[in-house]
This record gives C-alpha cells, structure tokens and sequence, in this order.
C-alpha cells in the first residue's frame, strides 16, 4: 500500500524539532532514518498528520565522549557508523555486533541506533545490548531535559515513556569499567539475515580478583518488551565465573522468559533459547572481560 | 498536504519537480523521471531491488523520501555505465560472469557492489556475502554474482595501481 | 558482444554471456511493470477478506464517485466466461475473472478500479463496499475431505466432494508383488507449499485500438496461452488479441496462465478507451500468488533382502487451494515422478487434486517432482539403513539406465543416472566421509529426473507444440522469431547460439523476436516443463535445415558441384565440404536465392511435436546430489556446508547458463528445505514480506560443485535435454538426509526447522 500522504516539516535544529513536536503532539512523528516509520505508515499501523523530519538538523550524527567521560551517541548517528566505530568496537563489543546484525546493509545505511531503540519494539536487535550496557536517553520536553535510564524506557510492545510532545535529543553510554566485557547473541532460526527469533545480551565486569562485580543479563523477542533479567544478574555478583554459575543465571533467564509462539520461532523453543544464548553471551562477555579475545 | 517543490541531483543531473511528501525515491525515479532501471520488488526495504546510492552509500529508494533525498548525491543504475559499450567493470564482470539471468535484482545488486568496493576495493567471499545481505536473487544463487564482483574488484584494483 | 572466430557446432558448449545481459546491468531492459503508455490509468483489485462467502452485494457507488476513477468493474460487468489451462477438459476450467456469486479464498478478485493515478485506485478500492454470507470454510485437506465439508465448487453438479480430479495409474499386480517382498517401506510425508518468489511481482499494461483489438505488455511465460484464454474470456476472435512478453524478472511456472489483473487491463482498456496498467504489490504476491502444492503422500515400496525393488504403491492428495488453476497436471505429473529414477516393476498411484478454501496453488518448477521425489530418496535412504545397504549401492542397484520402459508411458531414451551415482560417490568420498562423520556433521544424498518438455496436451492447442520461424537476409543475417520466452534462464542466448551453430554464423547476426503473438509463430505453448531447449531448439533446427537446403542449392548450381558433395556452413560461409573454396559467404548465398526466386524473402519455419514419444516427455535427465551439514547441537541451526551435484542434461549447449540453473536451483531447493514456509492462520497468510517469507540470502549459500556427465540424447537438439527444473528437486532429500545423519532426525514434514530436529532428540 501507498504511504498516506502527510506535511514534512524539516527543522534545522533540534531545538525547532522540539517546538514542532510540542505544537503537534500525538499529530506527529519524528522521522530519523525512517525504515520503521515508513513500513508502519504503510501499513496503516501510524498514521501521523505532521512527519517531523530530522534530516535538516545539522550535527546530530555524532559519536563522541561527553564531559563525564561517557559516549554520546546523537540521533542521527546510522547503524553502519555505530558497528565500525573504533570505540564502539573496543568499549561496547556488544553493540558494535548488534547494529552490523540489525537488517540489511542498505538498511543500516538508512536507519538510526536512536530509531531502532525508540520503536520499543521488543526484537530490536540493538535493545538488549543497550540495555546490559546500562545506556540512557536524554529526552527533550518543553520544559526542559530528562535522562531515563534504558531498563525504564520501554513499556509494552512499541510503547515508552516517550510522550508525543517530546524527542531524543541523545543516547548516553557510560564508559565500562576496566575487565568488563560484553556480548549480543542471536539466533534467526531461517537465514543469517533475519530478525532475531530470540536475542541475549550480556556484560561482566570483574574485579582485579577475578569476582564478578557487576553482571547484566538482557532479553529480546521473548516477552512484549526487550527485559532485564534481575534474578539471574543477582546470582552472577559476588561470584567467580564458572559454567556451572553460568548454567544457573542461565536458567533463571530461563524462567523469566515469558515468550509467545508466532510464525518465527515457538514459544517452548524460545525458552530453552533464552538458556542456551544466556550462556554463551556470558561466556563471549567473560573472554573479553577476562582480555582473552582481541 | 500539497506538494512541494524538490531539487533531486541524480546521477549528476539537475531534476526540479513538485511532489506529495509521502512520494519516495523510487516513485519518482521510475514514474515521474522514467529511470525505470531502479525496480520494485517488494517496497518493504527487504528485497534490495530498488537500491541506489545516496551520498555514496547504498540505500533503499523505496524507503526514502524524494523530499529527503534534496542535497545529496543520488546515483542510480543509468548513472553507473555509460552506454552498452562502456560498461563499468562491475557491469562488464556481471555480463561475463554470468551474473545475470533474470535481471531484475540486477541493478540493486550491482549498486550494492558498487557501494562495497567503493569502500573495500578487495573483499573477501564472506564480505561480499556478508556485503549483498540486503539483495535478494531468485534465479543465481549468487554464486556468479559473488564471482563477478570479485573479478570487478581484481580489474578495478589492478587498474587503479 | 564481440564474438571471436565461430566455427559450426563449436559455438555448442561455449559459455556465451547472455545476450541480454548488458541491456539487464545498465537498467535499460523494459520490464512489464517499466512501460507506461500515454494516458495510463493505474488498475488495483478489490480482494476478498473472507475466506469462503456468498457475495450477496457490492456497492461500487462511491468508488464510481470519487474524482479521477475512470472505470470500476465487478464480475457481473464481464461476459463471465470461465479459464483455465486444461481446455481440454472444460469442466476443470473453474475460474473467473472476477467472482460473481462466491468467493473461495482469501484474496479471490472480486472487484477492479481504473483510475488516472494508483493513490486514487487504492482510495476507490477502499471504497467499495462488499456484503458477504459467510460460509463454512476448510484449510487442509482432511477437513476438506471430511463429511459434511462445504462443497467449494458446489455450481459444478459432477462434483460430489472437493476432490477436482483424480488420476490412477496401475502397472502389474500391487498386492502380489508386496507379498513377494522381503521388506516394506511404509510412510506418509507432508510437504508444504512453496512461493516462485520471482523478484519481478506481476505487471501488466493493456491497450486497445480503434477497431477493439487489445495489445498486452505482461509479465508471462506463455504469451500463445494468455492470448487464447484472454480472448475467450474477453469474448473476441484470439487475432483480436496480441500478447507481447517484456522481459520477465522471472517466473518459475508462476507466470503460465492467464491471470485477473492480464483480464482486467484488457477488459477495462477496452471500455474505457485507455492504456490500463496494473502491477502487483509483493504483498498481493505472496498473498494470491500461484504456490507450489502442498500434499499429503502415503508411499509404500517393497524390496527383495538384497534392495531390488519389487513394487512402489503411491497415493498424493493436492492442496490445491480455491481453483484448480495447474492443479490438474500436477497431480497426472506426480504419479508420473513416483514411478521414476528406479525400476518399479510393479506401481500404483492415486492422486486426488483437492479444493480447499486457501488461495490456488499452480506450477511451480519441478511441478510435482520435488514433493513425489522428496519422498522416494527419503524412503530410499530410509531403506538402505534398513537392508543394511549403502544408500548410493541401494541406488544404483535399481537405477534406470538408457533404453528402460515405463509400459505405455515413457521409454528412457538416455540415462546417465548410473554415471551420476558413481561419480558423486567417488567425488564427495561419500562412503568414507559417512564412516568418519564428526559430532553434528552429516552427509546425505538425493536424486532427481526431470521432463524436457510435456507431451501431455491438456491446453488443447491444434497448433504444433513448439515452432520458429527464421528470415535469412543477403546481409549475412537471420532473425529468429520464436515464441519460447526468456524468463531469465537464459533460453534467448542458447535459442541463438543453436542457429548460430548451425547456420555457421556468428550468434550476433541473429536478431531475435521472441513472445509476441502477432508477430511469433502461432501455437507454441511458451516456456514452462523444461521444454524450451528441446522443443523450440527441434522446432529452430527444422527451420534451419530448410534454409540450409535453399542456399545448399545456390552453392551447388555456383560451383557445377556433385550432386554427391556435401555442403557445409561455418565461419560466415556455405561451400563444398570436400573442398572450402568452393563457396561463398552466407550473404551472398542468400543474395542469390533471392535474385534466383526474383525478390521473394528467404523464410523457413521450423516446427516441432513430440510424436509417439509416449504420454510424458521426448527425453528425461537424471542426477545425484550431496548435501553436507553441520547442525549446531544446542539451537539445531542447520547450516548447510557444501553441495555436490552429478548431473546429466545431455549436450551443455551454454556451460554458464547450466551452472546458473544449478547455482538457482539450490538456492530454491535450499529455501524449500530450511526457511520457506507459508504462515497460514485461518486462511489468511500472515507471511506477506521477504521479511518474513524468507528466501535464501547469499550467506546463506553453501560452496558449490558441480560434475557433468557426458551423454547425448538423440531427441534433443545436439544432444541436448532439460536443465531447468530437475535440479530443484534432489537438494530437500539431500539436506534431510545429512540431517539425519548429524542428528537422527529423519524429515517427514517439511520444512526442517531448529525446533523439529530439537523436540525429536527431546531437547525442548
């Protein structure tokens, strides 16, 4: 079906984006890469009055360390930039394998690691790794800023804390400690390019004692919105890694996994999935944290 | 919601035309410009036949807006050969290797090789594979696509040295 | 194209780029959905949302309304004659154009708009109102054969259930040969439609003139077909129709009939004076596009203790889906299929082509062969582990070599099926590599025969099967009009490339017109059965052989020869065999024909029918393939390493046209095996993307090679037969085979899928 014709509105900052958004509301969707925005409009799933179109904004493709020291990544910065930066490569192993998985190569070229996430859609492939990388969004509103942490912004299937009269102004990544590692996996059951039928992520950091002080697990494809996994993370802290540790955080992944069956993979195999992606994600996160890849 | 005004810069020439916002690229490279060698295989962004670079990098045109396509370089398939006998090398490796049967994925495969040796003049097998994900063929099984872009990369590489 | 020196028949294995390839890389080939004509109006159907209904009313009046809609059409507004490709037996012809009383599928056409744009089409189309009376609808076959199942064709009083059409086939005495055997295989197998996925979706632009003639531009593989069975449903003499096929961005069977949106173009070009246009969206493709069958098969083969076969007892029920659109000869074909590759003395077959109420499954290459003979190499390497016997030693055993007999039906008039086994055997290492298998690693084997060409002669046609016609000039030139169509397999370069070789000119003074009914010899059927090669390549070498004759005699009354001299045509040349300068080029030979019969053209046509060559094919090729995998053992991901093919298709005529149908045809097979399934809930096909019907990608793609096995065939144009279709078929018992072997999870369900192979080893 034809995309139902809308206005454009090109603003040339993000500050003009924002007044746009504020006056036309729920009217409105922001366009960045558009390979989402375009599909749903087609097919009737969104039907905005007014398309706010980010490609006028100068500057907003950026990937740079902020102040604090953490990585900033802009809204128009595209999933091809995001997999071959040299510090997203170094620093965030998991995400720099996630955004070269996500789609196709012509769609990497098009769509935003931004876009992808605020679809809030629950096979994202970028969702589970920001969420173990303890990302953030800085979410501009009429009265100002806000910063929301990644584990609170999805809600539901294709639903966030996002209100219609606000924009991603940029997604924060805090800098990993030393010996931290992580790791995305996927499994697309029919072909090497294919939408996750389930997904893990995972990151380690241990301390100079070899214990893992911080460890999170995250899940996509296996419950209406990407999940961490609290119960499994708990287990893993204060421990020295080992199979059998892994085996356990696996498990409890496992269980919190509340997937549904549909045309991609069945209920019952997503589950035992979960478990066998758990585990390799914590072990491809302990090797690198552990420095034995590079 | 009337049309606006566009300057679209395809394949090096000026184009003016009044469009509908929701109009993308390839509507208006094939219906309103009659570049018909830019095709439609899905208009989903999954299939690759409507590939064409924009700003040098491979995109899908069905997933692009026309009016966001201002400002940047758009090169299509008439843009990449000149005529039957000054083919690219990429052309000329698709018709000598047997690259082409049907034909239709053919021009967004050859796009989508184009925007890979642009940038990694000597790929591997696997990046080449890796490298036409987002281009489906029904009738080669890609093995002779694979070969031709290795064989263009071979005789543009040594060319260029 | 620069050719080098061509000497006679050594253009015959040469791997000539195709000669439409640079109009293909340069963007510059028209395709159907390229054209658009002054004064288009953009066509759009109405489909079905029920999936079984009796339409008790359409409102067209606001979509009429609504400005810039020029033309709406419901079934009522046509002559309402039915279609379909078995014209010989009117009573399959099941199909409107556009439903009248009923609709039987989701996605059956029930109405169709011309408007001056394609956004007002789609708003009109959204404007039509439909009052349905819902019906009982069935899904499968089981529900469609149970008591009581709604009759889908209930206007068709010969019909008492939703089976359409059977087919028996009987060859010696079935229960005595099985008490005379020491084992028996018994399954049942479920295979599962399959998309063409073509990348080119269905496009069409019709036009009519002044006097009401109408010219198409569509997107088909048979344009003589379209033409016959659109002008009978149009209502109008088949001369008032011309059908020109573009070129075609595949096919693969599913472009061979006529089709609504080909009806309504013309029909609404007709009454509204303009071009009308209509191109498919991938949504529409995948929703009411042809399919292959889905079928439940019951096979049961008998064996002596040391693996000859005794007797093969075969029963196939079709998916068929709302009509029987190719239906019909799938289900003669597939009996046919399960009584090849081996020698069964004895065989059975029942098929029954069933009506259900999902959208029409059609032809789809190998066309009943990859369901028939996935199920025989499966029970043939079922059985060998059971007799104890290597799976390729069990095949050789019973392979049919030159010269067998199918009694009544088919003689195998070449065969290097043997040849075939032998040879992937010691080139994949087979027995030793099946010794040795690694954890997870697996091995496996299937086979394949295919047709080259039907005989079968279900459309009815009084016309020759294949013809050609060829125009030699004083330029040293020929044009070769034919009515075979390039769908991409590349038949334009190998058509030429036979007239070349035998008129001894070089390809590229051949200019060649192929499928457009007013100007292409009337009658051939079109591309579809592998028949091309050989049927139309028969057809061109009779027309050659006439103009040969004709400058033969100019060469001869030149030069005084003997009457016993042979003459020769090669390098541009025709001229005494024994002796080279006694000659002249083909031009001036042509030249002086013409002087000689004072300005006539110098035309022969060329025809072919395949004539007491039995009830099935002139000739059938045979091969062996191996597939090698590796399946992760904690997600029984399947990947698929390498595949290995021996394979006979007679003479190569073009190395690189093969190899690209054997490469296609894994990628095919491949995505039949592992990742193509239709999701149907309801009726309804949820899978309507390439996002979600998924097609190999080029990752996906395992190493390929390719052995050829030397045999002539001596009906096929120099040695030639089919390459097309058959190499589809082996690669799905392969896989499932090596499967197998890595996992002890023997396939009887297609597809193969991570979760079957997990929930038989009990892992999930």
């Amino acid at each position: 079906m034809a995309i139902p014709n809308f206005n454009y509105l090109a603003p040339t900052t993000l500050k003009e984006a924002l007044t746009m958004r504020v006056s036309h509301g729920a009217k409105s969707s922001i366009m960045a890469g558009g390979t989402d925005l375009l599909i749903k409009m087609a097919h009737r799933n969104h039907h905005p009055e007014y398309v706010i179109g980010l490609n006028c904004v100068a500057d907003i493709n950026y990937i740079r360390y902020n102040a604090a020291g953490n990585l900033a990544i802009g809204p128009m910065a595209k999933l091809s930039t995001i997999m071959d930066h040299p510090d997203i490569v170094s620093h965030f192993p998991a995400l720099s394998h996630s955004s070269g998985v996500t789609a196709t190569v012509q769609i990497r070229n098009m769509s935003t690691l931004i876009g992808n996430i605020v679809n809030a859609s629950p096979s994202a492939d970028n969702a589970t790794p920001l969420l173990v990388l303890d990302a953030s969004l800085v979410i501009m509103h009429e009265g100002g800023e806000r910063e929301v942490p990644l584990h609170e912004f999805f809600l539901g299937f294709g639903n966030s804390v996002m209100k219609p009269t606000e924009l991603i102004k940029e997604m924060i990544l805090p800098m990993p400690g030393k010996n931290s590692g992580s790791s995305y996996q996927k499994i697309s059951t029919r072909s090497k390019v294919d939408i996750a039928g389930v997904c893990v992520s995972a990151f380690l950091t241990l301390n100079d004692a070899g214990v893992i002080t911080t460890a999170r697990i995250a899940l996509g494809s296996v419950a209406p919105k990407p999940i961490r996994v609290p119960q499994a993370e708990q287990v893993l802290e204060g421990q020295k890694p080992s199979i059998e540790l892994f085996r356990k955080a696996a498990a409890l992944s496992r269980e919190e996994a509340k997937p549904i069956s549909d045309m991609r993979a069945s209920a019952d195999y997503r589950k035992a999935m979960v478990e066998v992606l758990t585990i390799r994600a914590l072990e491809a996160s302990l090797l690198i944290a552990t420095n034995k890849t590079h | 919601m009337t049309k606006v005004n566009v300057k679209l810069k395809i394949n090096g020439d000026p184009y003016e035309l009044a469009v509908r916002p929701n109009r993308t690229l390839v509507e208006v490279l094939r219906d309103d410009l009659h570049l018909t060698g830019t095709k439609i295989g899905c208009k989903t962004g999954d299939c690759g036949a409507c590939t064409i670079l924009l700003d040098g990098k491979s995109v899908c045109s069905c997933m692009t807006l026309a009016i966001e396509a201002q400002g940047k370089e758009i090169t299509t398939i008439e843009g990449v050969g000149l005529s039957y006998d000054k083919l690219h090398p990429i052309q000329e490796a698709f018709v000598n290797e047997g690259a082409v049967q049907c034909g239709y994925c053919t021009p967004g495969m050859i796009m989508s090789a184009k925007n890979l040796l642009d940038k990694n003049p000597k790929p591997t097998e696997l990046e080449i594979r890796k490298a036409l994900s987002g281009n489906l063929c029904r009738c080669t099984g890609y093995a002779r696509i694979v070969k031709a872009i290795e064989v263009a990369s071979e005789k543009m590489y040594n060319t260029q040295k | 194209m620069n050719d080098t020196k061509t000497n006679n028949n050594s253009l015959i294995g040469q791997s000539i780029p195709r000669i439409d390839s640079p109009s293909k890389v340069t963007g510059k080939a028209q395709y159907a959905g390229d054209i658009i004509l002054p004064g288009t109006l953009y066509g759009k159907l109405l489909l079905s949302t029920v999936a079984h209904a009796k339409i008790k009313n359409i409102d067209i009046s606001a979509a009429l309304a609504l400005p810039g809609v020029k033309d709406v059409i419901v079934g009522k507004d046509t002559p309402c004659i039915k279609f379909g490709n078995w014209r010989l037996f009117p009573n399959t012809q099941d199909e409107l154009p556009l439903a009248v009383d009923k609709v039987r599928f989701i996605g059956d056409e029930i109405a169709a708009v011309a408007a001056i744009t394609p956004e007002i089409a789609e708003a009109a189309i959204a404007l039509i109102k439909v009052e349905y009376e819902l019906l009982p609808a069935v899904f499968n076959i089981d529900d469609s054969l149970a008591p009581g199942a709604p009759l889908i064709h209930d206007e068709n009083k010969e019909l008492t259930s939703n089976i359409s059409l059977d087919r028996k086939i009987d060859v010696g005495d079935i229960e005595q040969a099985f008490k005379d055997a020491d084992y028996i295989r018994e399954d049942s197998f479920l295979v599962h439609p399959h998309s063409h996925a073509y990348m080119e979706p269905c496009a069409t632009i019709a036009e009519t003139d002044a006097e009401g003639r109408v010219t198409i531009y569509t997107s088909t593989q048979t344009p003589y077909i379209v033409q016959c069975l659109l002008a009978s449903t149009l209502g109008i003499p088949e001369n008032h129709v011309r059908v020109v096929k573009p070129a075609i961005g595949g096919g693969f069977g599913g472009k061979m009939e006529l089709r609504t949106w080909e009806f309504c173009a013309a029909f609404m070009s007709r009454r509204t004076g303009r071009p009308v246009r209509f191109v498919l969206t991938r949504q529409e493709e995948l929703e009411i596009g042809r399919r292959r069958h889905g079928m439940k098969i019951k096979s049961k083969v008998g064996f002596k203790k040391d693996g000859t076969i005794v007797a093969k007892d075969f029963e196939a029920y079709l998916d068929g889906g709302a009509y029987n659109s190719m239906g019909p000869t799938a289900t003669f074909l597939c009996g046919n299929f399960g009584a090849m590759l081996y020698r069964y003395p004895v065989y059975r077959y029942r098929g029954y082509h069933v009506y259900t109420n999902l959208p029409p499954s059609g032809a789809m290459r190998g066309f009943g062969a990859p369901q028939a003979m996935f199920i025989s190499e499966t029970q043939m390497n079922m059985a060998a582990i059971d007799l104890g016997i290597d799976a390729i030693d069990l095949r050789i055993k019973n392979a049919m070599v030159t010269g067998d007999k199918i009694e009544g039906v088919t003689t195998i008039s070449s065969a290097g099926f043997v040849e075939s086994l032998e040879k992937i055997a010691s080139a994949t290492q087979w027995k030793e590599k099946k010794k040795n298998l690694p954890p997870n690693k697996g091995i496996g084997i299937g086979c394949y025969s295919f047709i080259s060409g039907g005989v079968f002669n279900w459309f009815n046609t009084q016309y020759h099967f294949s013809a050609c016609e060829v125009r030699a000039y004083d330029d040293g030139t020929a044009h070769l009009f034919t009515m075979s169509c390039d769908i991409g397999q590349g038949s334009d370069t190998v058509l030429r490339q036979i007239l070349a070789a035998d008129l001894g000119i070089l390809p590229n003074m051949i200019r060649l017109t192929a499928g457009d009914t007013a100007m292409t010899p009337k009658g051939d059927l079109g591309t579809w059965g592998s028949r091309v090669t050989l049927m139309n390549g028969n057809a061109i070498l009779d027309a050659s052989k006439k103009i040969k004759n004709e400058l033969a005699k100019i060469v001869s009354v030149k030069f005084n020869l003997n009457v016993i001299h042979d003459v020769a045509f090669a390098d541009g040349r025709v001229f005494a065999k024994a002796n080279p300068k006694y000659g002249m080029t083909f031009g001036e030979a042509v030249t002086m024909w013409v002087k000689m019969n004072r300005g006539e053209e110098l035309t022969a046509r060329g025809v072919y029918t395949p004539r007491d060559k039995g009830l099935t094919t002139p000739a059938y090729s045979f091969g062996a393939q191996v597939a090698e995998v590796d399946v992760d053992p904690e997600t029984g991901v399947v990947t698929v390493e390498k595949i290995s093919t021996a394979h006979d298709c007679g003479t190569v005529i073009n190395p690189l046209s093969v190899e690209g149908q054997l490469e296609g045809a894994i990628q095919m097979g491949l995505g039949y095996t592992l990742c193509e399934q239709f999701a149907i809930k309801d009726g309804k096909t949820l899978n309507t993307t390439f996002l979600d019907y998924k097609v190999p990608a080029a990752e996906d793609m395992p190493q390929i090679v390719s052995y050829k096995i030397d045999t002539y065939e001596k009906e096929g144009p120099f040695g030639a037969k089919e390459v097309g279709e058959g190499l589809v078929i082996p690669t799905a018992p392969a896989i499932a085979d090596a499967v197998f072997q890595a996992t002890g999870y023997r396939c009887k369900d297609l597809p193969i899928t991570p979760e079957k192979i997990l929930k038989s080893q009990g892992k999930i």
